[in-house]
């Protein structure tokens, strides 16, 4: 142990030493630059820039009409400590992203397995599964959602409940099973996983005498977490960002009784609304925050149960 | 993975080029289509209103055959938050209609031109000085109304006569007419009215009866929370009687006649502004009528003459002049009065108003009948709301549901509008 551990300090003094050997490639550097500058003007320009107005926005009073009146932390304060509906937005969002996140991915997984044994028609099918996903995003199928889910709509026939879209109890289930159905995007990924699972390892465990359920968990599962993984992070990423169909399965509210009040339907109610623009930016400050300290402890759990096949190949070298 | 790529990529370009050609067409002065001078005009309303006013662009474009008008319509509430980000972004339509509410906010921002600068082609001297002046702010012509308006129960002749409740007069109480929606009830079986417990035009008519107003003269809060909650208990108790429609019902309500309880067929009567009850013609075949608000208990009225839909020119306009243009052919032009009727109110325009009076016929005639058998018996309307009136508009709705989802106390309610109302007029 502590032989292994005696070249690492000298090891790591020699990098600076061998930085000028890279001298020479940074003759290109003037090149790389310019072909950079398309994506580095539109990135600083539309990505950036903004960016930093609004973080100087989260500290000032600012209706949109009249400069910006610098306030410091009151935004920020008065998120924390006066505003209920602030509370209650995190807590909608927070449910639906425990919602809707697992049990989109469970389905993505459900159908991706199925079409995996298929033998015809798979190219079908997975474009079909697909669809929702690309539709899924747009305005004009969050308008027939609510539609279904309206009273009178289809959904409302077919079971008798009532429009789901009226009722605080059932309205953020609406919403959350519109994300649901847009399991396509995973589901490929998904798919793509499943087909990299060499085969023999599947005939090693058959072999053993491993069963269908005994080879999902043993072999399918951890080949498979990394692009679990891939998926859960972007997933959630993108459920605590989720406005169109929130935006328009609530008729633009929240409603009713501020039931689907996502996070991002209040931050734009407060910013355009409202007019409240730098309370607004100050929200959209935290939601970056919280997303990254989210996807951070995903990452930090992710060392106990994602498996990558290189590191044992790492350990066999 | 690398499919799914690919498609996501195409349809982002592809949203992105048509991004692009929006705002290539959309920049306000921009003169595309074939060198006409291209104007912006938006408005709010119903399918009635929007087929009128188009037929009365086109009129304006065939006297001006070098301008070309965009229009484009929608509900009120969508057509508030299109509107305040539009003019927010420097993006405001070249001629827009605006509501009382929204004149202090956009005048003070700088959004909306000075209208005294195009008097050339807009003329002004045949609309009544006192009305004129409701589109001033600090002396400053920024917008002009189109009509007045007064708020109405609207109600479905047929049904309400064949349940053999006393049909409304003119003077009721609000006692009447909650005894009038119980019957109702109960003889149809369907609720009397919409809840007016979610709006606040119809809590500003039940204080106004009570000789009080939403609003103070220095732009306070004109009431107290007791005073709101006792209209809330009001309305929660008819609700939870079912004499009023359901929670369920009323939170649909988004400013266009189609999701009225009454549009769906799902109650007797509604609250509503009388121009625009011309909508629900369409929606309940056997015909509406329109009879006066009620009163407060010593028949004080509570409703109103309100100077109804401004339009007002982007002070970002390319095109001043035929925006004005545009505006004075919409407020005094005499063929045009024909197509537009009262679809947005009776005419400003006395000229035309006294000329078109005897000419209007169908649901433009109940709209002239109804407001002139109010005229004289209404007080004075109240000065034009703060700004953080367009905000609390949407707060009252959203804090009634909290009341008729059962899951706050009128009382509790109350007390988080004053609250709400008072951090918003501060700011």
């Amino acid at each position: 142990m502590t032989t292994t551990d005696i070249p690492a300090p000298t090891a790591r003094p020699k990098r600076p030493a061998t930085a000028p050997k890279r001298r020479p490639k940074r003759e290109h550097e003037g090149a790389a630059w310019v072909f950079l500058s398309p994506w580095v003007l539109g990135a600083s320009v539309l990505t950036l820039l903004p960016m930093a107005v609004s973080l100087y926005l989260s500290f000032t009073d600012y209706n949109l009409f009249d400069p910006p009146r610098w306030v410091g932390l009151r935004n920020y304060t008065q998120m924390f400590t006066e505003d209920p509906r602030y509370w209650r937005s995190v807590l909608t969002t927070l449910t639906y992203v425990v919602i809707a996140v697992p049990l989109q991915l469970a389905l993505a997984l459900v159908v991706a397995l199925a079409l995996k044994s298929m033998r015809r028609g798979k190219a079908f099918y997975r474009s079909a599964f697909y669809a929702p996903s690309l539709l899924g995003a747009s305005m004009s199928v969050a308008l027939v959602w609510r539609a279904i889910f309206n009273d009178g709509g289809t959904v409302d026939n077919l079971l008798g409940t009532g429009g789901w879209v009226n009722k605080p109890g059932w309205a953020l289930l609406a919403v959350a099973l519109l994300t649901v159905w847009q399991f396509g995007a995973p589901m490929v990924i998904f798919l793509a996983g499943l087909q990299q699972i060499p085969a023999e390892l599947y005939e090693a465990a058959a072999v053993d005498g491993a069963g269908k359920r005994r080879q999902f968990v043993s072999v399918t599962v951890p080949m498979l977490s990394p692009v679990l993984f891939f998926n859960l992070v972007l997933q959630t990423i993108q459920a605590f960002q989720v406005f169109t169909p929130a935006f328009a399965v609530s008729a633009g509210k929240g409603g009713p009784a501020d039931s689907t009040l996502f996070y991002t339907l209040y931050l734009y109610d407060r910013g355009f609304v409202a007019s409240h623009m730098g309370y607004a930016s100050a929200m959209a400050w935290v939601l970056l925050l919280v997303i990254g300290a989210v996807t951070a402890v995903l990452f930090r759990t992710s060392r106990s149960w994602v498996f990558y096949a290189s590191d044992t190949d790492g350990g066999a070298r | 993975m690398p499919g799914h790529r690919t498609k996501g990529f195409c349809a982002s370009a592809a949203a992105l080029a048509l991004c692009a050609v929006l705002a290539g067409c959309g920049g306000s002065g921009e003169s595309v289509g074939g060198g006409k001078t291209v104007l912006r005009y938006t408005w709010w309303g119903n399918p009635d209103r929007a087929e009128r006013t188009q037929q009365a662009v086109a009129l304006f474009e065939k006297r001006h055959p070098n301008v070309q008008v965009q229009t484009s319509f929608s509900g009120y509430d969508a057509y508030k938050q299109k509107l305040a980000v539009q003019a927010t972004g420097g993006d405001a339509p070249d001629v827009m209609q605006l509501d009382y509410r929204q004149i202090d906010q956009y005048a003070s921002g700088g959004v909306l031109l000075d209208l005294a600068k195009q008097k050339g082609v807009l003329h002004t001297a045949e609309i009544d000085p006192g009305l004129l002046a409701t589109g001033r702010v600090d002396g400053t012509q920024y917008a002009i109304p189109q009509g007045r308006g007064t708020e109405t129960v609207v109600y479905d002749v047929k049904t309400w006569k064949a349940s053999g409740v006393p049909l409304p007069r003119q003077g009721w109480t609000w006692s009447d007419w909650a005894g009038a929606v119980r019957e109702l009830a109960k003889k149809t079986g369907k609720p009397g009215a919409t809840d007016p417990g979610q709006s606040e035009d119809a809590f500003e008519v039940w204080l106004r009866g009570r000789g009080k107003a939403l609003y103070t003269k220095d732009g306070g809060l004109g009431f107290t929370a007791d005073d709101l909650t006792e209209w809330w208990t009001f309305a929660d108790k008819l609700r939870r009687e079912g004499a009023v429609s359901p929670a369920e019902q009323t939170t649909q309500l988004d400013g266009s006649v189609e999701n009225t309880p009454l549009g769906r067929g799902k109650a007797v009567s509604d609250f509503n502004w009388d121009a625009p009850a011309s909508g629900y013609l369409a929606l309940i075949p056997d015909g509406v009528a329109l009879a006066p608000t009620p009163s407060g208990e010593d028949g004080t009225p509570g409703q109103y003459f309100k100077p109804s839909m401004f339009l007002g020119v982007s002070a970002h306009t390319g095109h001043p002049k035929e925006s004005a243009e545009l505006v004075d052919f919409l407020l005094n032009d005499q063929d045009a009065a024909k197509i537009l009727g009262a679809t947005r109110g009776i005419p400003v325009n006395e000229t035309i108003r006294e000329r078109t009076a005897s000419q209007l016929k169908d649901f433009d005639k109940t709209v002239a009948d109804f407001q002139s058998s109010l005229e004289g018996t209404l007080k004075d309307p109240p000065q034009a709301p703060p700004s953080g009136d367009n905000a609390l508009q949407t707060t009252f709705q959203r804090d009634y549901d909290q009341v008729s989802y059962e899951r706050m106390s009128p009382r509790e309610a109350a007390e988080n509008y004053v609250t709400e109302a008072k951090a918003e007029l501060r700011s």
